[in-house]
């Protein structure tokens, strides 16, 4: 459970988690086993077809919970079922401790529910002198030692079996023995007779169908088995937006969920409960069933046209799983209850913004989680969405609103980038990195070398280019430099401009154009990021561009995910947008798909070189194989080890979690050295600056190129 | 048996392999019934069952005799099988499963349906011994016609809307053995639930 209160104190938080070797090594041997084994089992399914479908039918189901609440509550109760409705978790809290007092309950068993810990249910019952005993083995284990679930499915990852031995030698009294399957004998054993003697068990649901009233429950253990039947009664709590019309709804996602959750076709047990069924211990041999649905916050955010989509949450856990900075800092630091993207926005709804603050900035946007949700959920851009609006209910904090101002204004803004070239001159002692920066600036970021702005940036370079520059037959390509190649890496954009001209292509380049404006956005200014959009949009109006072409994966996806829906309040740029978002193309998949680039233009050498292939193009754009294609036509491509994990950079990111970032980089540059090779190419400016800033400090064993400039030096003259 | 039967034989049988279930293929209830009775008769004695009395003053500890359940029989069945099963020195019950919580060796389910693409067996029990039976027990064996396995959980459906709609009743889908990988992600087969499930594909 993440508490920090203060930034500070989250950092330092932080910090002791990436010094914790054992969670490092689990999590680091879990992240890799995980995306194997979930391309395994996904192997016979339509897994992209199957999240769309089950997208759009929980898209169908947000607004209609009242509905289906009314519907299931009437079914259930033909059944035998009593049903309740609980505004917040104070109520739902009431409401169950309220079935125990009725019931005479004494001793409750819990299997899991993530709702239960939402309203901290055990705490309620617990007060009211019943003895709850969790018996799902990882929310024993955590309950033992009084901790918070670190994961939403496996709550005790963060914990070693000797760490577990001694938790149950604490808890049976005699010493146990480390061996795995032992300790699993030993809860096997233990709580049996806690089963036996329960008056209540408590379940969650994954599904509430309300065509019949049925709650279903999916365990591997067999706990939620014992939990549902033993006990007099049983109580299932289940948040509204577990509702789902019919079977088949349900069955749908159970088609996707156990594959994203665990890597299994099925959880060995699905019970599906529907209506009051035999129980011998009560008189009329029928067993007290309660279902408890609660709202606390789900009702308002289904009107939420941008946030809603997290609503559509099966509680897999994926996004943590393949999220770099869980994998780096564990389940505690990245939720408050619910753990991983989904989990920074769910504590911001359901916990309230003063437990969200700290924790929803720590997202790199590498867009990992969005491309394994079970639902289709955009959760970066939620996650951005929620800075905007701390933003605004708090005020901005001052590097944000400063960028957010400069930005509105273009001519300021590059007159401060040019300006920043005699701003830097003592600190980068000639050369072409930023070397004595005084720590007071920028707190952390030493582990890398930043880069210093270039000389000339490409736009006051473009005018002498432009006139050397013949035009071409092929196509007419306008350039969208982004600010990183624009002011610090202009000669990128020339390796691109020989490119494309060699391969016949007129080249602009307008000077009107902006920064695309994601940096502001992932600070939650969104004023900002629509003037910037809406500059960049009017600039490339009017030049009948066929392509429009940028070497930044991020301004790239950025444009083409984004722009859309940022501008959608200016119906008077719609026909201009939709041309800019159609035409606009990342460097690599147009260099290969359109201008065909291969072998015979260029000459291969036997240089060694591997990709970090940039979240923002392998994800963001799903452009995977040009690149490497390109570098196996240029050279000997080596592949390395986590190709497309995030390299660390992020953006403003970097700035605000060093300590995050530079572990990132550390791992991206082990792999690229591993792979032998001596080259380590990528398509974004922003890696290059993470990448070869962190080669720098290390002595420069791997030479970083952007894929421009590593074609430009092949091509056949 | 038409090839697409056949395929979707093929298809249970390897899915539920892969969930660590045993399969095997036997003629009719009684072989899957002496089949179950084996399979306890092999086994060792229940390492799991309450020694002594009451809640505090008791202990666990090995059992000294072999328990055998098989609930949702009718008489007939179940009085072959009791029978069977007393001259091996099996205790056979089909009632009363509060009363072995704490362990027995083997319980007997018949299986309403088989979804082939998953492996699971479908178990519609809403008598609690029934479900009792299974879970409590170490070895789950499920007799499972071969004519009941479907070749997906979306040809299930039909056939479970047709319950749920009904009334009230406890589907069970069951795929493999009880499971966990709770402590250090290293799985670890039987927990709550039974250490083994053998399915007993029955030819007619």
């Amino acid at each position: 459970m993440q508490t920090a209160k203060t930034m500070k104190h989250y950092h330092k938080e932080l910090s002791e988690a990436i010094e914790n070797k054992f969670l490092r090594q689990t999590l680091d041997k879990f992240a890799v086993a995980y995306r194997a084994n979930r391309q395994l089992i996904f192997a016979d399914v339509n897994a992209k077809e199957l999240i769309a479908d089950i997208a759009a039918a929980k898209a169908a189901t947000i607004g209609r919970y009242d509905e289906l609440y009314d519907q299931f509550k009437a079914e259930a109760e033909k059944r035998g079922v009593i049903v309740h409705r609980a505004a917040d978790g104070e109520e739902a809290n009431r409401i169950i401790c309220s079935i125990a007092g009725a019931n005479k309950v004494k001793k409750i068993i819990k299997s899991k529910s993530m709702t239960g810990e939402e309203i901290h249910i055990n705490r309620a019952l617990e007060a009211i002198g019943c003895e709850v005993t969790e018996t799902d083995l990882g929310e024993w284990i955590i309950q033992l030692r009084n901790e918070g679930p670190s994961h939403m499915v496996m709550p005790a990852i963060h914990l070693s079996r000797h760490q577990v031995a001694d938790t149950f030698t604490g808890a049976v009294g005699e010493k146990q023995d480390s061996d795995i399957a032992k300790l699993v004998k030993v809860a096997r054993r233990e709580l049996r007779s806690r089963f036996a003697a329960a008056d209540m068990g408590i379940s969650g649901a994954n599904f509430a169908i309300a065509s019949s009233g049925t709650v279903a429950i999916c365990t591997n253990e067999g706990n939620g088995r014992l939990t549902t039947t033993l006990p007099r009664v049983h109580v299932a709590i289940c948040g509204i937006d577990k509702l789902v019309p019919s079977l088949h709804d349900a069955m749908r996602v159970l088609k996707v969920l156990p594959r994203n959750a665990t890597s299994q076709i099925l959880t060995s047990y699905v019970s599906w409960m529907t209506g009051a069924t035999e129980c011998t211990l009560n008189p009329d041999k029928k067993k007290i069933m309660h279902v408890v649905f609660l709202d606390n916050g789900r009702s308002a955010l289904a009107k939420d046209p941008v946030c809603g989509p997290a609503l559509n949450c099966v509680r897999c856990g994926a996004c943590a799983n393949v999220c770099p900075v869980f994998r780096l800092v564990g389940g505690h630091k990245m939720g408050h209850i619910y753990i991983g993207a989904i989990g920074l926005i769910l504590t911001y709804f359901f916990h309230g913004h003063d437990k969200a603050g700290n924790l929803v900035q720590n997202c790199i946007n590498c867009e990992a989680c969005k491309d394994v949700c079970a639902a289709g959920i955009d959760l970066p851009a939620i996650i951005r969405e929620i800075r905007a609006r701390l933003n605004e209910e708090e005020g901005s904090p001052m590097a944000s609103s400063l960028l957010a101002k400069v930005l509105a204004n273009r001519k300021l803004f590059h007159t401060l980038l040019r300006f920043g070239k005699w701003a830097q001159r003592p600190v980068t002692g000639g050369t072409a990195f930023i070397r004595h920066l005084p720590e007071i600036f920028m707190p952390g970021g030493n582990f890398r070398a930043l880069p210093a702005i270039a000389p000339k940036a490409f736009r006051d370079q473009w005018p002498g280019i432009k006139r050397k520059l013949s035009a071409g037959s092929k196509c007419r390509v306008g350039i969208f430099a982004g600010c990183a190649q624009d002011f610090v890496y202009p000669e990128q954009i020339r390796a691109a401009v020989e490119i494309f001209s060699a391969k016949g292509c007129t080249v602009e380049f307008p000077l009107e154009q902006s920064c695309c404006g994601l940096p502001v956005l992932s600070m939650g200014e969104r004023m900002a990021a629509q003037s910037v959009a809406a500059q960049n949009v009017k600039a490339f109006a009017a030049g009948g561009y066929d392509y429009i072409v940028t070497l930044c994966a991020s301004c790239a996806s950025h444009i083409k995910n984004n722009y859309t829906r940022i501008l959608s309040g200016q119906p008077e740029l719609a026909a201009d947008t939709a041309r800019f978002v159609e035409r606009i193309r990342d460097f690599s998949s147009f260099t290969r798909d359109v201008l065909q680039l291969g072998a015979p233009d260029l000459v291969k050498s036997g240089e060694t070189v591997t990709y970090h292939a940039p979240c923002h193009l392998c994800r963001g754009l799903g452009v995977q194989e040009q690149p490497r294609a390109l570098l196996a036509d240029a050279a000997e491509y080596k592949p390395s080890a986590e190709e497309e994990v995030c390299c660390g950079f992020g953006g403003a990111y970097s700035v605000k979690f060093p300590e995050v970032s530079v572990q990132l980089l550390d791992m991206k540059l082990n792999n690229a050295e591993a792979s032998g090779a001596s080259t380590l190419v990528t398509d974004c400016p922003g890696c290059v600056m993470q990448l070869r800033g962190g080669e720098e400090k290390r002595g420069k064993k791997l030479k970083v190129e952007h894929m421009a400039e590593f074609l430009s030096g092949k091509l056949k003259k | 048996m038409t090839e697409a039967e056949e395929q979707i034989l093929e298809l249970f049988k390897k899915k539920a392999a892969v969930v660590s279930a045993k399969v095997v293929e036997v003629k009719d209830l009684e072989e899957a019934m002496s089949y179950a009775l084996d399979v306890c008769e092999k086994k060792d004695f229940c390492e799991l069952v309450y020694v002594g009395e009451g809640e505090k003053g008791g202990r666990y500890g090995q059992a000294t005799q072999k328990m055998f359940a098989a609930p949702g029989l009718s008489d007939r069945q179940f009085g072959g099988l009791e029978k069977a099963g007393r001259e091996k020195g099996f205790t056979v019950i089909r009632e009363g499963m509060r009363g072995y919580v704490s362990g027995i060796d083997v319980g007997f389910s018949i299986a309403d349906l088989g979804i082939a693409d998953t492996g699971c067996c479908v178990l519609v029990s809403g008598g609690e011994d029934a479900r009792l039976a299974g879970m409590v027990c170490e070895i789950h064996v499920v007799a499972l016609a071969k004519s009941k396995i479907v070749n997906s959980l979306d040809d299930a459906e039909n056939f479970m809307n047709g319950i749920m709609d009904k009334g009230a009743m406890f589907i069970s889908f069951i795929s493999g053995p009880s499971r966990t990988a709770d402590i250090e992600r290293v799985l670890t087969i039987g927990v709550h639930g039974p250490l083994e499930l053998h399915v007993a594909l029955m030819e007619s």
